[in-house]
C-alpha cells in the first residue's frame, strides 16, 4: 500500500501529461490532474471530451501512450485494474458491475484477498456494517442485488471499493440514476468520506448543481484537453458550462406559451405487462393537446418503457384504450401509427433508435422507407433520401464528414440529433420523446429541448419522459409522476415544484403530501 | 510482440473498401495453397505440379471444365440460398435438405405426368420443364418456410431447425429412391429413376441452362439488397431486430420471407444437379455427396461477405477446386480426399483472415518509455 499514512491535504494521486490516441482522435491530450487526501475533485466534460478515457487510464483499464501517474509522489504503472485496486484506487461504475443473483455482501467480498478459500461472511458483514454506519449508507447486506434499487446498487459498489481499501474513489456519473432524495443522501455520504481523508473523483457530464454542491475543485475537460482547473467556490453553473462547451449556454429554457388546441392523444385506463410478465403499467389515463408538452417524471423502470411501447404500437395493451385524433388505435400496428403521425424517439438510441452499421442515409430511411414519396413500386429512392439526409444533417447541425458515414461513428449527441431530425422532419402530430437528453452534454441537451419546444410551437403534442426533474419542470405544460406503473398525480406546469414532484417520483400520492 | 527496437502493433480498421476486402481474400487463398502444399510435400509430391494439375484440369481441360462449371452453378445457387437469410442475420444450414426437397418435388411432377413409365410424358417438354423448375423452387421454399415460420413466430433457433430438416429430407430421399420407393429405378441398384431424354435440362453449348438462373438470381439479389424496399427491410432486420421493429418492420414476416426465398434457390440447385447436369438426370444412390457439397455454400457466402456478385468468383473457385482436387487425387495416387481437404484448409484460412477485415498490423518504433514495465512500491 503506497498510501498508508498519508495526511489530509497531501497529494494522493497525480497524473502528468496523460496522452491517449484512438484512430482519428486524440482522446486525452496532455492532461494534468491532481487530487489531495480528503478532497472532492470533480471532472466535468461533455461526451467525447475524454472523460471516460481518462477514467479508464486512472483505473488501469487503458494504458496511456505518454504521461505518468504518481501515487503519493511515487511513479506507478497500472497494467490492469488489479494493479490500480491493489494500490488503493476504487471505482464506482455507472453501469453497475455486480452479480445480480448474489447478495450484497457476497458482491462486496468478491475478489477481496481475505475472502480466500473459506468465507467468513459474518465477520465481513460486521466490518461492512461498520462502514455503513460511519458514512450513513442504508442497505440490506443480505438482500440479493437484483432486489435492490439503482441507488442501493451504487451503495454496494461504493462499499465494495471501500472494503477493498480504496483511498481514491472514482465515481462515474454518481447521481445520474438517483431520485432527488437519494442524491441528497449520497452527497452527504460523499462528504463524510472526504472528512475521513478519502480522495473522491466524481466524473460528471451535465449535473452541474451536483458539482457545485459538493466538490472542492473542478477540472473541466474539453476536446481531450484540460480547459480549466479551478476551486469550486470561484465557479458558477454558467461559468462551468461555458468552459465545457466553449461558448455561452442559456440555462433557462422559456416555456413557450402556445395556444392549446384540441386533444390529439387520449389514453384511457391503460395497463400493460412487462417482458417479465408482471403488470408494469397500471390503469394510466391522460390526454395531450395540440401545442402541449406533457411531461412524465419518474425513475427508469417504473412503467415508462411499457407505456411508451404501447403508445408506439410495439407492445400490446392488457387493458384500456389509446385514441389518436378521435380514432381508436389500440390495436394498430406500429407502421400504421408512424403513418398516422406518431413520431417516436426511443430512449435506447444505439440499439433501437439507430442501426450502427447503416449509413446516415439508411438510418434516415428507417422512418421513411414506407413513404410513397421515397419508395415507389418497391424501389427505395436512395437519391432523394440522400438529399433529405443532407438537408436535415445541416439543419440540425449533426457533425459528420458526410451522409455515407456509418451511424456508429457518430458521438452520442450527434446520433441523438440525427434521430431527432429524422423523426421531427416527418412533422408528426404526436412526438413521443423517451429520455431524449439522457447522457447528452449541456450543449446537446439544450439543442434537443429547443427542438421539442419548436415541435410544440408547430402544434404537435409532445409526450416527454425524463428522469431529470429540471428538464421536466422547465419544459412541461403539465407534469405527471409515475411510480411502480401508476400515476401519482398530474400537476399543471406552473404549480409543479421540485419537492412535490420528487416526492411523487418516490411513491407518494399527490393528495398524500402538502404542496 | 517486440523485435529489437520495433514492436508489432494491432490497429483497429475504421473502414475497409470492397477492393481491400477482395485483396485480403486473394492473399488468404494464396496462403491456404501454400499451407496445403505442405501436405503434398509430405506425400512426396511437387506442390507446384499438383496445383498445376488441379487448376489446368478444372479450368482448361475439355473434360474438367464442364464438371467445374456444373459444380459452380450448384454452389452459386447454394451460396445465394445462404446469403438471403444471412442478410437478415439468420443462418441457413439447411441448403442440403432444401435441395433434396426441391429435387424430390421436381421428380414428383415428372411422375405425375407419366414421365417415369413412358418415354413421352403427357405434357410437352416446353411446359413440363418449367413446371419441374417451379416445383423444385416450391419444394425448397416449403422446407425453408418451416424454419422461417418457427423463427418468426416462436423464435425457435433456425440453425437447429434447418439442420434437423437436413436429416429428415436425407432419409426421405432414401425412402423414395431405394428398394420399393415410388421413385425407384426399375431394377436399379439404389438409384432413382432416370428422366426421359425429352425432358433433360436443355444445354447451351454444353453448359446447363441453369447457369442463367444462377447468374440471374445473383444479379437480382444484388439489386434487391441495393435498391428495393424489401431488401432494405431485410438488411435492417439483420443488423438490429430491435431497431427494425421500432421502424415498423414486421419482424414475423422477415424470417419467413428470407427462408422461403433461400429455400427456393436451394431447391433450384437440386433441380440443377439431378435434372440438368449431363450424364446424371436422376437422383443417384450417392446423392448424399451433393448434400455435403451444398455446405460449401455457407463458406462461399461468408467469404463473399454476403455480396451475391462477389459470390460468383468464389463459387467458381470452390467448384473448380473440388473437381480438380478429386482429379489429382486419382492422378497422383494420393491416399486422402484432396478435394474436401483442400476446401477445408481454404475455409479455415479464409475465416482466419477475416481478422484482417477488422485489424491491420503495423510496426512501431518502441520508445524507451514503454520498455519499463512494473510497479514500484
Amino acid at each position: 500500500m503506497v498510501l498508508a499514512g498519508i495526511k489530509r491535504g497531501e497529494t494522493v494521486l497525480e497524473a502528468r501529461g496523460i496522452t491517449k490516441r484512438f484512430p482519428g482522435v486524440v482522446a486525452n491530450d496532455h492532461i494534468d490532474f491532481e487530487i489531495k487526501a480528503g478532497e472532492i475533485h470533480a471532472i466535468l466534460g461533455e461526451n467525447g471530451a475524454g472523460k471516460t478515457t481518462l477514467m479508464n487510464i486512472l483505473f488501469g483499464l487503458l494504458q496511456p501512450e505518454q504521461g505518468e501517474i504518481y501515487m503519493a509522489g511515487k511513479r506507478v504503472k497500472f497494467r490492469s485494474p488489479l494493479d490500480a485496486i491493489n494500490l488503493g484506487i476504487g471505482m464506482v461504475h455507472q453501469h453497475r458491475k455486480l452479480v445480480s443473483a448474489h447478495s450484497a455482501i457476497e458482491n462486496i467480498i468478491l475478489g477481496h484477498p481475505q475472502a480466500g478459500k473459506i468465507l467468513n461472511l459474518k465477520r465481513a458483514e460486521e466490518e461492512v456494517q461498520g462502514l455503513c454506519d460511519r458514512y450513513g449508507f442504508k442497505v440490506d447486506l443480505k438482500a440479493k442485488v437484483w432486489q435492490l434499487s439503482e441507488g442501493e446498487k451504487q451503495v454496494v459498489e461504493i462499499l465494495k471499493a471501500l472494503y477493498r481499501g480504496a483511498e481514491v474513489l472514482i465515481m462515474d456519473e454518481p447521481t445520474s440514476a438517483l431520485t432527488p432524495m437519494e442524491t441528497e443522501k449520497l452527497l452527504a455520504s460523499i462528504e463524510a468520506m472526504a472528512r475521513d481523508e478519502l480522495a473522491i473523483v466524481p466524473f460528471i457530464t451535465h449535473k452541474l448543481p451536483v458539482v457545485l454542491a459538493i466538490s472542492h475543485r473542478v477540472t473541466v475537460l474539453r476536446r481531450g484537453k484540460v480547459a480549466s482547473c479551478i476551486k469550486t467556490e470561484h465557479a458558477t453553473e454558467k461559468s462551468l458550462a461555458k468552459e465545457m462547451v466553449g461558448r455561452e449556454v442559456i440555462f433557462m429554457i422559456e416555456r413557450a406559451m402556445v395556444e392549446k388546441g384540441k386533444p390529439i392523444l387520449q389514453v384511457e385506463n391503460l395497463s400493460a405487462f412487462s417482458d417479465k410478465g408482471f403488470l408494469a403499467l397500471k390503469d394510466v389515463s391522460f390526454s395531450i393537446c395540440e401545442g402541449e408538452i406533457f411531461g412524465i417524471a419518474g425513475i427508469s423502470g417504473n412503467g415508462q418503457n411499457e407505456l411508451v411501447e404501447v403508445l408506439a404500437g410495439l407492445r400490446d395493451a392488457q387493458r384500456g384504450k389509446v385514441i389518436l385524433d378521435g380514432k381508436d388505435i389500440t390495436h394498430a400496428s406500429s407502421l400504421e401509427r408512424w403513418r398516422m403521425g406518431i413520431g417516436y424517439i426511443p430512449s435506447d438510441r444505439i440499439d433501437v433508435g439507430s442501426i450502427g452499421d447503416f449509413s446516415l442515409v439508411e438510418n434516415v430511411a428507417m422512418n421513411y422507407y414506407f413513404d410513397h414519396e421515397f419508395s415507389r413500386r418497391g424501389i427505395v429512392d436512395y437519391g432523394d433520401l440522400r438529399k433529405l439526409t443532407e438537408e436535415i444533417v445541416s439543419e440540425y447541425g449533426v457533425a459528420t464528414p458526410g451522409p455515407d458515414v456509418k451511424a456508429k461513428n457518430l458521438s452520442g449527441g450527434n446520433l441523438q440529433k440525427l434521430i431527432l431530425a429524422r423523426v421531427l422532419s416527418r412533422k408528426p402530430r404526436l412526438v413521443i420523446a423517451d429520455l431524449p437528453s439522457q447522457g447528452l452534454d449541456v450543449g446537446a441537451t439544450e439543442f434537443v429541448q429547443n427542438k421539442l419546444i419548436e415541435a410544440k410551437k408547430g402544434k404537435a403534442g409532445v409526450l416527454l419522459i425524463s428522469e431529470d426533474l429540471d428538464e421536466i419542470l422547465s419544459l412541461s405544460d403539465r407534469v405527471a409522476a409515475i411510480y411502480e406503473g401508476r400515476f401519482m398525480g398530474i400537476l399543471p406546469g406552473e404549480e409543479a415544484r421540485k419537492e412535490s414532484v420528487g416526492a411523487m417520483m418516490a411513491g407518494l400520492r399527490l393528495e398524500e403530501h402538502e404542496l | 510482440m517486440r523485435i529489437g527496437n520495433y514492436a508489432l502493433k494491432l490497429e483497429k480498421r475504421v473502414t475497409l473498401s470492397g477492393w481491400g476486402a477482395a485483396l485480403i481474400s486473394i492473399l488468404a487463398i494464396l496462403f491456404a495453397l501454400l499451407l496445403f502444399s505442405l501436405l503434398f510435400i509430405l506425400a512426396d509430391i511437387n506442390p507446384l505440379a499438383a496445383y498445376q494439375a488441379i487448376f489446368s484440369y478444372a479450368f482448361a481441360n475439355p473434360f474438367g471444365l464442364p464438371l467445374a462449371i456444373n459444380r459452380f452453378i450448384f454452389l452459386l445457387l447454394c451460396t445465394s440460398a445462404f446469403i438471403i437469410p444471412f442478410k437478415a442475420g439468420l443462418w441457413n444450414i439447411g441448403m442440403s435438405g432444401q435441395l433434396f426437397a426441391g429435387a424430390l418435388s421436381a421428380f414428383a411432377v415428372v411422375v405425375a405426368f407419366g414421365g417415369k413409365k413412358f418415354a413421352n410424358p403427357y405434357l410437352s417438354p416446353g411446359l413440363l420443364i418449367p413446371l419441374m423448375l417451379l416445383a423444385a423452387a416450391l419444394g425448397g421454399a416449403l422446407f425453408g418456410a418451416i424454419a422461417g415460420f418457427l423463427k418468426g413466430r416462436f423464435n425457435v433457433n433456425e440453425i437447429v431447425v434447418t439442420m434437423m430438416l437436413n436429416f429428415i429430407t436425407f432419409w426421405l430421399v432414401s425412402f423414395m429412391i431405394k428398394e420399393g420407393g415410388p421413385f425407384m429405378k426399375s431394377g436399379g441398384e439404389g438409384d432413382g429413376f432416370e428422366l426421359p431424354s425429352s425432358i433433360f435440362g436443355p444445354l447451351i453449348k454444353g453448359i446447363p441452362f441453369t447457369i442463367f438462373i444462377a447468374l440471374g438470381f445473383a444479379g437480382l439479389l444484388y439489386f434487391m439488397f441495393a435498391k428495393t424496399n424489401i431488401g432494405y427491410q431485410i438488411k435492417a432486420y439483420g443488423l438490429s431486430p430491435a431497431a427494425a421493429r421500432y421502424a415498423g418492420i414486421r419482424t414475423f414476416m422477415i424470417p419467413l420471407l428470407v427462408f422461403v426465398m433461400g429455400g427456393a434457390l436451394a431447391g433450384l440447385a437440386g433441380y440443377h444437379y439431378f435434372a440438368a447436369v449431363p450424364g446424371l438426370y436422376k437422383i443417384p444412390t450417392n446423392y448424399g455427396y451433393f448434400g455435403d457439397l451444398a455446405f460449401y455454400g455457407i463458406i462461399c457466402g461468408l467469404i463473399s461477405q454476403g455480396n451475391p456478385i462477389a459470390a460468383i468468383p468464389v463459387a467458381l473457385l470452390f467448384g473448380g477446386l473440388s473437381v480438380g482436387g478429386r482429379f489429382v487425387q486419382g492422378q497422383l495416387h494420393m491416399s486422402f480426399g484432396v478435394d474436401y481437404a483442400l476446401l477445408g484448409v481454404l475455409m479455415i484460412t479464409l475465416v482466419a483472415f477475416q481478422f484482417f477485415y477488422r485489424f491491420k498490423i503495423g510496426w512501431v518504433k518502441a520508445g524507451k518509455e514503454s520498455l519499463d514495465v512494473g510497479i514500484p512500491g
